[in-house]
């Protein structure tokens, strides 16, 4: 009821109505826009469209799932567990023990085969199993931006329960993620000649320069009475502590791999390679496995032959659906867009009210 | 009961005058209001009323209990905006949802987000919706102080002073000037007509546009406020939205006088053609009648809403589900490894930084799992869509903005274009089952056109244009030419004989019938100035009865011209020659006698009596042993003309001799005067009156339908709509009004129902169930078609009227009633009152799953339209109540078409499919989520940033569901209109039902599982680190969510392609930037990641085995089970080889409107 001005008229109004009109015509703009008539292309599903697609998914994905394979097959891969085998059989009942003193010699020696000739670079990688760096607590317990600066060294309010030291001084790097830092170590030989084990490059770059701090140095990092892995050498920077930083991109799964270092040579076929294992980190405690991982790689990462068969399968699928709906087609076509198929139209009288 | 007495002059007076009465003629069902209005003039008591002193607002108001005059419509100020706005967005659960999961999120031990993270969805939805809200509040206040801040003319301090709107208080005596509005609601103490009569329109108030006639006291009318004090106290009713009730009294001087409903102006209505008017304020502002009345429409709910909030129920239980499993499980890892915990690398539960080693992060078994379950349900919060809500809201925007601007339903003849008042509705407008519609005003134009005259046994039906510039007819008033305003078709033959006088036989009774034309009627004569030519005045004949004006304009055409009325006299120029008849006496219209008469003295001294009035009733008062042959005349030419849809009166006439008029002279003076039973009293003198009289012929007249009305009828038949008629008319016009609008065809078999008593009503019910059974069980054995066939072959139609509605509605007959009107296809309702238009609403709407719509256009609408599940409102001229009350406006019946069969189906496919895929575009983030939960030990880690999580249904996926819901297309305009039976897929809720939503859901679980195991496996037990994996979900997810939705879009404009690809490269442009922040843990992740090629094989991998399914699905359902939009598509693009007979449909008049 807003008064007379907003209506527009009735039949005693007419003069107003009229003056109203001839000052503002309210009749819509046309533009293809506002009545909706924008050009557009139509895509129908037609049969044709169809099986032709099917055929292009099939014809693209199995050669890829078969170069997949073929570069997956060509990964020679030696992977070594010795998480078990490295305990001395005295110990074999209580590997926790083992594992925890400082008495023990932790030094295990082991040997194994090159099956093929790997190209280098050698990646070395150990792999744990069933270690959850993807756990809630685990992975909110780090501070990033103490990593980065000397500036932020007290920030650690993210990183308990490793966050300051019984005195209260500032763990540098502190969290569970630095405290559990992996700490075996491994040195390679063939035939007494030891491999050089580079550690150049297995970090990011990107986190060597911008997400450790080079003016940032280890402090009172694992000087409680609870060592959960590795120390680190005080006088060097963080953005210098390439496992640290390897480590500390936590893995997405409870069964992961990280690069320890290349070899940076081939490893001819059935030589024999000796690697002395300092079998300090304690994977015991809650029953996870260590393995040595040597690999070569190719465009596809290292050996995982499930992408290719994924291609394989997707791409074949396709092409048995091609050919079924070709089947079909031939068997039972139906004319597109015919209106004697419309519902009103096949049982006459259904919609005529 | 001294009281009384002046009142009852003072209607007598009225009735004089045909003034107070004008409500009887059009709605039979206000015919006890007058006798009411006598008989419950009981005493105010003191607590009930309201005193004013008469020019003393300061002690009018001495309790300041009265409202001022100022109006708000606005619900917020400034100051009150953010808590009450926030306070009404609140009530929404959806948002209490919302709050709640915020608020968990900031319990240290729930933080799953970071604060800023948690809080943006919440602050995102709730901004939206106050800058929406805020700019419409601005716009009421800007309307509010547009409105308080107009000015009148107030009497101060002994002198007539402008004063704003808002300040007018009650007891203020206010003058109003001509064509002004009123600015409150006042009781009329004097106006410049000697007689005290004040014409007001009402047009604002009740919707309709004829003139209605106020009257201030006699008392009071020879006041003049400047010169001397009126001391005066007004005891009234207290405030309350009836319009067409007021009960006061009024002590002036010592005197007591009764003031009712005609001595009361409103605020809103216009004073015309009264010079000016004095009035008091009695009701101010916000409690004035009309503000009472302008309550917002109720706000509504669509039906898709409704059915969604089912699977959103369901979408709950999915989500308790999958945090049960993930608390389940966690609480059997906790178990498992209880002894482990306090040195566990990744878990490490004791704290040992301070002397004693102590819990760190632990609550205990019980708390952890609780904590777990509570955690879980802020991860997978979006499973519930709230986003949809907002998008939804967004989406019909837009719909209604492209609705506003469809040319195709812009009236060209009011200058109006569609109208969306309520936002709440757009996809209902798919799914609309029952149309009720209003007739005159929405089927009809209600522009009466006189087209057929039957005087005397002869008919004349050679209608031509006009003959108006013929200077004979001008009669001459100041110098000027005096036309009428409406110009009328006129018969050659019939304008001769008009013209010759009164000598010949025939000739006398042309004489006479116009002369009945121009005088039997309440038609009030309005000279005014012809805009275009300065030497013609033109002669507006105002009155209560679109029939009236239009016989009156007819009769003018033919020289006899209206052009004054007095309450003792009318001046007829007849062939130009001014002639005066004084009206001794005048029977009102009413829908029992079904005639109205009036006595004229006559200016050759004799005393006629001339009575006009349905057939039906008029041959039982006409002497039918006179002139047999003309009466079988008439009576054939009636026949005619009501077959072609005209509304037909007949006209008698009887000579008074001088005892007959003393005797009903006597009789009318004291039924006039009488107090008790005065309206039976004046019925039965008007029947011993109109009694032998000589028929003089018949007159037809057109009520002519709007423009594209039948093919509109055909049309939403066609589309299965069934169209029920509301009408007050009385039953032989609804009928042809039925036939000329197709709604009623010579095919159906009709089932008439007038009952006058409970009983009978239920007898003709079971009869008429009885009757349209059998026709069916016809229909059924030689069609060979089930009886699920709702009397398809052989149409029923149901006509039935008010009175027989009285008896049914309400009882237990409705039941029957509502079996027998399903049964057939068209129902017409006669004579039906406002209320029980609602109640016929109410009938169906109540009892069926099928959605509503009601159509009408005047004040007698509202409550049909309101009660309705989609209200729409004709903005004709009938003002503006119905539209005010309506969802949808729009200016002719015919674009009920394009609004349901076009955009009602575009809607209701659009929303349909929108909210499915919002379903599935969060279940299936949900999912992924939940599955990589399962290998982080239950401990809810995302891999996907948090941020990712929130902008994901933000930013990733959101428009190109808003652009698809507002701008896809499943069939074009044209192919839309020309089968209607398209419409029947909103009837069999195609776009949107349980089924569609569990294969919905299947998929969703598939594409889930395709997006998170590609990965896993590809990476299992492999380098690749939480952000970078995180990053590649992410990546998968919004591009496999917008290719479904590309899939799924049938109309490919640019605006899809932007959107959608669009959104793909904002997603990475994202991603980029969240992984550009050296403090996050995934620094430069994506670009490490994006190096590999196994990474774009996986995304490549993921979207091809997610979609694979559902594209072979939808190919075989499409190819092999099409729908009707399916291959109606096809044709649109293919065109249709093989058109089929029964489909060729002329192309419809409703496209072929102008088009610009």
């Amino acid at each position: 009821m807003k008064g007379g001005e907003t209506s527009s008229g009735g039949g005693g109004q007419d003069d107003s109505s009229t003056a109203v009109s001839s000052r503002k015509n309210k009749k819509p703009k046309y533009s293809r826009f506002t009545q909706q008539e924008l050009p557009a292309c139509k895509p129908i599903l037609t049969p044709g469209w169809v099986i032709s697609s099917f055929i292009f998914v099939g014809i693209v994905f199995i050669p890829i799932g078969l170069a997949s394979l073929f570069a997956s097959e060509h990964v020679v891969e030696i992977v070594e567990r010795y998480d078990k085998d490295c305990i001395p059989p005295d110990y074999r009942n209580n590997s926790l023990h083992y594992i925890q003193t400082s008495e023990t010699n932790k030094t295990c020696t082991r040997t194994f085969h090159v099956p093929k000739h790997m190209k280098g670079p050698v990646f070395i990688y150990y792999e744990l199993d069933n270690f959850y760096q993807n756990h809630r607590r685990y992975v909110k317990s780090r501070s990033d931006k103490q990593l980065r600066s000397k500036a932020s060294e007290a920030t650690t309010g993210t990183c308990k329960p490793e966050a300051v030291t019984s005195n209260g001084q500032p763990i540098v790097p502190c969290g569970l993620v630095a405290w559990s830092l992996f700490n075996d170590t491994y040195s390679f030989s063939i035939k007494n000649e030891a491999l050089n084990v580079s550690k150049k490059d297995i970090a990011w770059k990107s986190d060597q320069e911008h997400k450790f701090g080079s003016d940032v140095y280890p402090k009172n990092f694992q000087s409680g009475s609870f060592i959960g892995g590795g120390k680190l050498n005080s006088s060097i920077p963080l953005s210098e502590q390439v496992d640290l930083i390897v480590w500390m991109r936590t893995a997405a799964l409870p069964n992961f791999r990280k690069l320890y270092g290349k070899i940076e040579r081939d490893l001819e076929a059935n030589s024999t390679i000796t690697v002395i294992i300092q079998n300090n980190y304690n994977t015991y405690g809650f029953g996870g496995k260590k393995k040595l991982v040597l690999s070569t790689t190719s465009w596809i990462g290292g050996k995982n032959n499930f992408l290719g068969k994924a291609y394989l399968t997707i791409g074949g699928l396709c092409l048995f659906l091609a050919v079924c709906f070709i089947f079909v087609y031939v068997l039972k076509p139906r004319p597109l867009g015919d209106p004697s198929y419309l519902s009103w139209n096949r049982n006459p009288g259904e919609h005529v009210n | 009961m001294d009281s009384q007495n002046p009142c009852e002059g003072e209607i007598s007076l009225n009735q004089w005058k045909g003034g107070n009465s004008v409500r009887e003629v059009r709605h039979g069902s206000r015919g006890g209001d007058l006798e009411m209005l006598g008989l419950s003039q009981k005493e105010i008591g003191d607590d009930d009323a309201r005193l004013v002193y008469l020019n003393e607002p300061v002690k009018s108001n001495e309790r300041y209990e009265f409202s001022g005059n100022s109006i708000r419509t606005s619900k917020y100020s400034a100051f009150s905006f953010l808590p009450r706005n926030l306070f009404r967005q609140f009530h929404r659960v959806a948002y209490i949802y919302f709050l709640i999961i915020a608020v968990l999120n900031q319990l240290p031990q729930l933080a799953v987000f970071g604060r800023g993270a948690s809080i943006m969805p919440l602050a995102f939805v709730l901004s939206v919706t106050a800058v929406k809200d805020a700019y419409e509040d601005w716009r009421r206040h800007r309307s509010d102080r547009v409105e308080n801040n107009r000015l009148a003319w107030v009497l101060v301090d002994d002198q007539f002073q402008q004063k704003k709107w808002k300040d007018i208080q009650v007891g203020e005596i206010i003058r109003i000037q001509t064509n002004e509005t009123l600015p409150c609601d006042m009781v009329l103490l004097s106006t410049s007509e000697p007689t005290g009569v004040a014409y007001v329109q009402t047009v604002n108030l009740d919707g309709e546009s004829n003139l209605k006639t106020r009257y201030a006291k006699q008392e009071t009318l020879p006041r003049i406020p400047e010169k001397e004090m009126i001391n005066g106290l007004i005891k009234c009713e207290r405030p309350n939205r009836n319009i067409y009730g007021f009960q006061a009294n009024m002590e002036i001087e010592g005197k007591r006088l009764s003031l009712g409903p005609s001595n009361i102006l409103l605020r809103g209505c216009e004073l015309k053609n009264t010079a000016w008017a004095i009035g008091v304020a009695v009701y101010c502002g916000r409690e004035t009648k009309a503000m009472l009345n302008s309550s917002g429409a109720s706000s509504k709910r669509s039906q898709l809403e409704t059915l969604m909030n089912f699977e959103t129920i369901i979408l709950s239980v999915f989500l308790i589900v999958l945090c049960s499993i993930v608390s389940i499980c966690a609480a059997v890892w906790l178990r498992r490894r209880r002894d482990e915990l306090d040195i566990l690398p990744f878990y490490r539960r004791k704290d040992f930084a301070h002397g004693d080693p102590k819990d760190f992060n632990y609550y205990g078994w019980g708390l952890e799992i609780f904590f777990t379950f509570l955690m879980s349900v802020i991860v997978f919060q979006i499973m519930i869509p709230i986003s949809l809500y907002i998008s939804m809201e967004l989406v019909r925007v837009g719909q209604a903005y492209f609705m506003i601007r469809d040319m195709i339903l812009y009236d060209e003849d009011s200058n109006s274009r569609f109208q969306c008042r309520s936002l709440n509705i757009n996809e209902d407008l798919g799914q609309i089952k029952y149309v009720f519609s209003d007739k005159t005003g929405t089927l009809t134009e209600n522009k009466m056109e006189f087209q057929r005259a039957s005087i005397w046994g002869v008919d004349y039906s050679d209608g031509r244009t006009s003959s108006q510039n013929d200077p004979v007819q001008g009669s001459k008033i100041d110098g000027k030419i005096l036309q009428p305003k409406m110009k009328v078709k006129v018969d050659p033959q019939l304008l001769e004989l008009s013209r010759r006088g009164k000598d010949t036989k025939g000739a006398k009774n042309v004489h006479d019938f116009f002369l009945a034309l121009a005088a039997c009627n309440t038609i009030v004569p309005l000279v005014v100035d012809d805009r275009l030519d300065s030497t013609v005045k033109l002669l507006d004949y105002q009155g209560e009865s679109p029939d009236e004006q239009a016989l009156a304009y007819a009769a003018a055409a033919y020289g006899f011209m209206l052009t004054e009325r007095t309450s003792g006299h009318i001046i007829i120029s007849i062939q130009g020659e001014r002639q005066r008849f004084n009206v001794l006496g005048l029977h009102e219209f009413d829908s029992d006698r079904k005639r109205m008469s009036v006595i004229l003295g006559c200016p050759d001294k004799t005393v006629k009596v001339f009575v006009k009035g349905a057939d039906t009733s008029m041959f039982s008062v006409i002497d039918r042993s006179l002139n047999t042959n003309i009466i079988h005349a008439t009576e054939a030419h009636l026949q005619t003309y009501s077959s072609m849809g005209l509304r037909t009166l007949v006209i008698g006439i009887r000579e008074l001799n001088n005892s007959e008029f003393e005797q009903w002279h006597l009789e009318f003076e004291a039924a006039s005067t009488a107090i008790i039973g005065r309206a039976a009293l004046l019925r039965k003198v008007a029947s011993n009156v109109e009694n032998s009289l000589t028929i003089l012929g018949a007159s037809a007249i057109e009520d002519k339908l709007q423009q594209g009305v039948p093919e509109a009828i055909e049309s939403l038949r066609t589309a299965g709509i069934k169209v029920w008629v509301l009408t007050g008319d009385k039953q032989e016009t609804a009928i042809s009004i039925g036939y000329s609008s197709k709604l009623l065809t010579s095919k159906m078999t009709s089932i008439i129902i007038n009952s006058n008593s409970k009983e009978s009503s239920r007898k003709s019910l079971e009869d008429a169930l009885v009757a349209s059974k059998k026709l069916m069980i016809v229909s059924g054995t030689t069609h060979n078609t089930g009886p699920s066939d709702e009397a398809a072959v052989n149409p029923v139609a149901l006509i039935i009227d008010g009175t027989s509605l009285v008896y049914i509605l309400d009882s237990e007959l409705e039941e029957q009633l509502f079996e027998l009107a399903s049964r057939c296809s068209v129902v017409l309702c006669c004579r039906v009152a406002p209320l029980q238009k609602a109640g016929i609403v109410s009938l169906v709407k109540n009892r069926t799953r099928d959605m509503t719509l009601s159509i009408g256009d005047g004040a007698n609408d509202v409550s049909m339209i309101q009660m309705a599940d989609v209200g729409v409102g004709i903005s004709g001229r009938e003002g503006q109540q119905a539209v005010m009350a309506s969802d949808f406006a729009m200016g002719q019946f015919r674009f009920l078409v394009p609004l349901l069969l076009v955009h009602g189906h575009w809607n209701y496919q659009r929303m349909g499919y929108m909210i499915l895929y919002n379903f599935y575009r969060n279940a299936v983030f949900v999912l992924i989520l939940f599955w990589y939960v399962l290998f982080t030990s239950f401990s809810l880690t995302t891999a996907i940033t948090e941020w990712s999580s929130m902008l994901y249904s933000i930013i990733y996926t959101a428009l190109p569901t808003i652009v698809v819901g507002i701008l896809d297309k499943d069939l074009s305009r044209r192919t839309l209109l020309k089968y209607p039976q398209l419409y029947g897929a909103g009837h069999r809720r195609e776009a949107y039902n349980s089924k569609l939503f569990w294969l919905t859901m299947i998929d969703t679980l598939w594409q889930s599982v395709a997006v998170f195991f590609i990965p896993l496996y590809a990476y299992w037990a492999s380098t690749i680190d939480g952000s970078s994996i995180g990053d590649l979900w992410t990546l998968a997810v919004v591009i496999l969510v917008n290719l479904h939705l590309a899939m799924d879009i049938i109309r490919w404009s640019w605006i899809s392609h932007a959107v959608i690809w669009g959104s793909i490269i904002a997603t990475f442009i994202c991603v980029i930037i969240i992984d550009s922040v050296p403090i996050f843990a995934g620094y430069w992740a994506i670009f490490h990641v994006a190096k590999t090629e196994l990474f774009w094989l996986c995304l490549l991998a993921i979207v091809a085995a997610a979609l694979i399914p559902r594209f072979v699905v939808k190919f075989l359902y499409q190819y092999y089970s099409p729908c009707d939009i399916q291959i109606a598509r096809e044709a649109e693009k293919f065109g249709s080889p093989r058109e089929s007979p029964n489909t060729k449909i002329e192309t419809n008049p409703i496209l072929g409107s102008p088009h610009g």
